[in-house]
């Protein structure tokens, strides 16, 4: 089976507090903060690595971005992909998720005859969960989202659980398709010393736009649909009736003003 | 590309229940198409669900394409997709907007990418602004931190698409006397749409009110300090019949389940009262209540930036505060 | 000058870190119990990711990602529970002395099962005639035709009762020793009482005797040349045992001040973070410049052994590595308590079990004093 797996390079969730806008450009100011591998990809390759132990065959790892994104594919590698493809090309930059899913399906189909292609639901930075389905679009294969686990029925159909709000569906999957996963879908194996060392064996292909057809110009900041139109201040602030003192004496302040605000 | 103009509101149901989603929506694409001169739709699909049609008529929408057939009783991404989009082809909308459900955050990227056109998820408000001579739906989402605020917009393709989680948008009254029209739409179903079939959907109660409609709110952040003073807050949600949430570090620490984190990447309520306890007031929690009608702050730091965000606040000791607050809150609801 | 790690040790870091946040510090209150078995699973799984591998050869089971790579290994896991990273260096002693003096049949039977975490041995020196004088011991081994007879108890044992092997050094004539392999299976292999220090007193941690019965011996069973024994035992305590113990003094400094600085961020006295006082920052200023600086004396030995050196050409860096690690450690974990305040002698803080690891490794793998008299050697000559 193929199975292209696809990963995203973002910056350190646990230091999102540190990233600042800058009001005049409208750019993200990011310098100085490390970037980690999407979590939810991690998820997403422990899949594709179980569905390659089901069924034998081939897992790429596909990432669209600069050249620093080749860190979060020797991840993958390691972890136990055997191969991945780095799309980086200036052109593509400033995309939005429509500008996003159609190079890397043209990514896709120039990588092999696809099975199964496995994403994380969403990214921490962006967090649309868009380009998976639209990739999926793209592709004109069928997809399920929020998978939360897979029952594999047989090779090419499958029962894949979904998540929604309080509950769940369950959906019966025919191959090929594209599955984006949640957390709960599995437990991403750490790599051990050997795979970490033989990772560096395994190649990193980097391609750029002349490797792809790219039929459509539905790429970049001029391909993409939406655009940034402006930005401005939320303004949250409120009554701000502030009160200090003895307990009993603010309580019974605080229900005095909320009574006349018409919330009790 | 010519457009018949309409604002589409996809109305999501599950198991014969419209989802409160998708009224707010209603709401909004009034306004929207109001602005544009235009008519409001509602798009329904299932089975056997034409008295919802006329629930979406009594909350704003002028029509209603009806789907119905025994296929689309459960979602199905494939089927639904694909009516979606013959729909917008033919009759041409200038706006579709979906509500950011799980099954909506699904649906509405496979329209978008079917149609090419574009789609912007999460949106905190929806408005229409002349951009280059023309009227566009500018959606608003959160920048980094969520104190600045991004305006997007589709200047080119269509319909231009947008999602909008429950909560951020103020549900219209009903109006039974209101008059609307039903399109029956015919529905053909493919080999290729039974390739992700669903086949089951189970879904559980929710445990007290859920947040996104509650009408009250009792929010907990890090400052509740203990376990006991969570209890504390829970007997004031259940004096005042107030859902429970909470803040990013009390979700971690393993105080409040998951669902119940309120924020930028969580929930987003908007109750008539919100009672924040012990949270310093983190912009990404800020977006998430912002909405609200009336906001009570409890922190015992007074720069806390909480106390720019609030319409009462009190700075104390929750420790020594907590105690006295139940007690006249419960006084206040039993009279 | 090159002072970055490679793409692979950075990886490793990484993967290291995720075990010992996500495998070993959930199960801490576990772990510090002071009954129940002793926690097999994690050696075997160490064994799995290749961690007890690192300084073995591949053609012996291991797979020689190296010296730095092991020193990671250390530093990280003895970052969150400083006993598996003694046990990591326990476990890899023995290993290596055999990798590299043989017998050929151990190479091929024991090292490889040793690197998947299968089983465990222990480098059987210390007596209570004194670690630092080993060349005194009074454990002895009579040649009997192709056997020696070993008699002797060792103390300061680390895994006394749950090690399957042991490599004991044994006095054999006036200036012959002999160091042997010895298995469990023995006759008069006998383990002895338990020895509590001050941070072995868990399930986890064992310390104790080991006696030595008139145990047979066969002569197959000799690590290195016959006679010679002190070599094996000199190289391996060298870079595995010393190297080790700035591994695990240096996780414990680093982790002593972490805690130490998140606490002074978040404590306020005076209406202010205790971080914003000048006392409490040079403190910190001092206890982060002792452990980068530890940090560059540990790598730097590993470095050059993984480039070509052999112990005994650094024994001076080595034994530096060790003596810096560990005093910084004492240093960092006091200043760590002094900034907790009251709270630092507290088991919630967490800061006084890196003091009492800190303690231990003092004497661990060659005491302190005895890494300065190696340094003496190496820097200034022999003494007479």
């Amino acid at each position: 089976m193929n199975i292209v797996v696809c990963v995203k390079q973002v910056p350190d969730p646990e230091q999102f507090s540190k990233i600042t806008l800058d009001p005049v450009r409208g750019t993200i100011r990011r310098e100085g903060i490390p970037s980690v591998m999407n979590p939810l990809d991690k998820h997403a390759i422990e899949e594709a690595l179980i569905i390659r132990e089901k069924f034998g065959g081939r897992v790429t790892a596909l990432s669209m971005g600069p050249t620093q994104a080749k860190e979060t594919l020797q991840e993958a590698l390691a972890m136990g992909c055997d191969d991945a493809v780095l799309l980086c090309d200036r052109s593509l930059g400033g995309a939005d998720s429509l500008a996003t899913a159609y190079p890397l399906a043209d990514a896709i189909r120039h990588i092999c005859q696809f099975d199964v292609v496995v994403c994380g639901n969403d990214t921490v930075d962006g967090a649309t969960a868009q380009v998976g389905p639209q990739l999926a679009e793209f592709l004109e294969i069928p997809h399920v989202t929020h998978v939360t686990g897979i029952e594999f029925t047989s090779e090419r159909s499958w029962i894949v659980k979904r998540a929604i709000e309080r509950g769940y569906m369950k959906v019966a999957l025919e191959l090929p398709a594209l599955i984006t996963v949640l957390k709960e879908v599995n437990q991403p194996r750490l790599p051990s010393v050997i795979d970490i060392m033989s990772a560096a064996s395994k190649p990193i292909n980097e391609w750029a736009c002349t490797n792809l057809s790219l039929a459509a110009p539905i790429i970049g900041l001029g391909g993409s649909p939406t655009k940034v139109v402006g930005s401005f201040e939320q303004d949250i602030r409120r009554g701000k009736d502030i009160l200090k003192g003895p307990e009993a004496e603010v309580v019974g302040k605080a229900i005095k003003r909320l009574k006349e605000l018409g919330a009790l | 590309m010519t457009t018949n103009g309409e604002v589409w509101v996809w109305a999501e149901q599950r198991n014969g229940r419209l989802l409160g989603v998708s009224l707010e929506l209603l709401g909004k694409g009034a306004e929207l198409a109001q602005k544009l001169g235009v008519q409001l739709a509602a798009v329904l699909l299932g089975e056997k669900v034409e008295p919802l049609a006329n629930e979406l008529i009594a909350h704003g929408a002028s029509k209603v394409y009806l789907l119905e057939d025994p296929n689309l009783k459960l979602f199905q991404s494939s089927l639904y997709t694909r009516l979606l989009t013959d729909m917008a082809q033919r009759h041409r909308p200038e706006i579709f907007i979906m509500g950011a459900t799980t099954v909506g955050m699904d649906l509405a990227p496979s329209v978008a990418g079917r149609l090419k056109t574009g789609l912007t998820a999460h949106c905190v408000d929806l408005t229409i602004e002349q951009i280059n001579n023309k009227p566009l739906m500018v959606a608003a989402i959160p920048g980094w931190g969520g104190k600045i605020m991004v305006k997007i917009a589709c200047p080119d393709k269509r319909p231009q698409m947008a999602t909008v989680k429950q909560g951020m948008m103020e549900k219209p009254k009903a109006d039974a006397a209101r008059k609307g029209q039903i399109i029956r739409e015919k529905i053909d179903v493919r080999p290729e749409d039974m390739k992700a079939r669903t086949i089951e959907m189970v879904e559980e109660k929710p445990v007290g009110v859920p947040l996104e409609e509650a009408e009250t709110v009792v929010s907990v952040g890090w400052g509740i300090g203990s376990e006991q003073n969570i209890k504390l807050a829970r007997e004031l949600a259940a004096a005042l019949r107030a859902a429970v949430g909470g803040t990013r570090p009390v979700v971690d620490k393993g105080w409040l389940p998951e669902e119940a984190m309120i924020g930028q990447s969580g929930k987003l309520v908007s109750p008539k009262i919100f009672i924040s306890l012990g949270a310093s007031g983190a912009m990404a929690y800020a977006v998430g209540f912002l909405k609200s009608k009336v906001v009570l702050a409890v922190d015992k730091n007074p720069s806390a930036p909480i106390f720019e965000m609030c319409d009462v606040g009190i700075v104390a000791d929750l420790n020594k505060l907590l105690p006295v607050l139940v007690e006249e809150f419960k006084k206040v609801t039993a009279a | 000058m090159d002072f970055n790690f490679t793409r692979e040790q950075d990886m490793l870091r990484n993967m290291v870190r995720d075990f010992a946040q996500k495998e070993l510090a959930p199960r801490i209150p576990e772990f510090d119990q002071t009954e129940g078995e002793w926690p097999y699973d994690v050696m075997k799984r160490m064994g799995q990711l290749g961690l007890t591998g690192l300084a073995i050869p591949k053609e012996f089971g291991g797979n020689g990602m190296g010296h730095v790579a092991l020193m990671i290994a250390w530093e990280e896991i003895a970052r969150v529970y400083a006993t598996w990273a003694s046990h990591l260096r326990g476990f890899v002693l023995p290993a290596y002395a055999i990798s590299h003096f043989g017998p050929a049949w151990a190479q091929k039977e024991i090292v490889p099962r040793v690197c998947k975490g299968e089983i465990q041995g222990l480098m059987s020196l210390t007596e209570d005639t004194g670690g630092s004088d080993l060349a005194n011991i009074r454990t002895t081994c009579v040649a009997d035709g192709d056997h020696y007879i070993v008699n002797g108890r060792k103390i300061m044992q680390s895994r006394y009762s749950v090690s399957d092997f042991y490599t004991v050094i044994a006095k054999a004539g006036e200036k012959s020793f002999n160091y042997l392999l010895i298995t469990k299976d023995m006759p008069g292999v006998q383990i002895g009482r338990r020895e509590n220090y001050i941070s072995c007193t868990t399930r986890t941690a064992l310390v104790g005797e080991v006696i030595y019965d008139n145990v047979r011996v066969p002569k197959r069973n000799i690590i290195g040349e016959e006679g010679k024994g002190f070599k094996p035992v000199l190289t391996t305590v060298g870079a595995i045992g010393r190297l080790g113990g700035a591994g695990i003094s240096l996780g414990i400094a680093e982790s002593a001040f972490d805690l130490a600085l998140k606490y002074a961020k978040n404590r306020k006295l005076y209406g202010k973070p205790i971080a914003e006082l000048q006392a409490i920052r040079w403190l910190l200023v001092d206890m982060h410049t002792k452990v980068e600086a530890a940090k560059y004396f540990n790598y730097q030995p590993s470095w050059a052994l993984d480039n070509g050196k052999k112990p005994h050409e650094i024994a001076g860096d080595l034994a530096r590595a060790k003596l810096f690690a560990n005093e910084t450690a004492l240093d960092v974990c006091l200043k760590s308590i002094e900034i907790h305040g009251g709270y630092g002698t507290t088991p919630e803080f967490g800061v006084i079990q890196k003091m009492k690891g800190a303690l231990d490794q003092m004497t661990a793998a060659g005491s302190n004093q005895v890494m300065k008299r190696a340094m003496s050697e190496a820097i200034i000559g022999t003494s007479a």
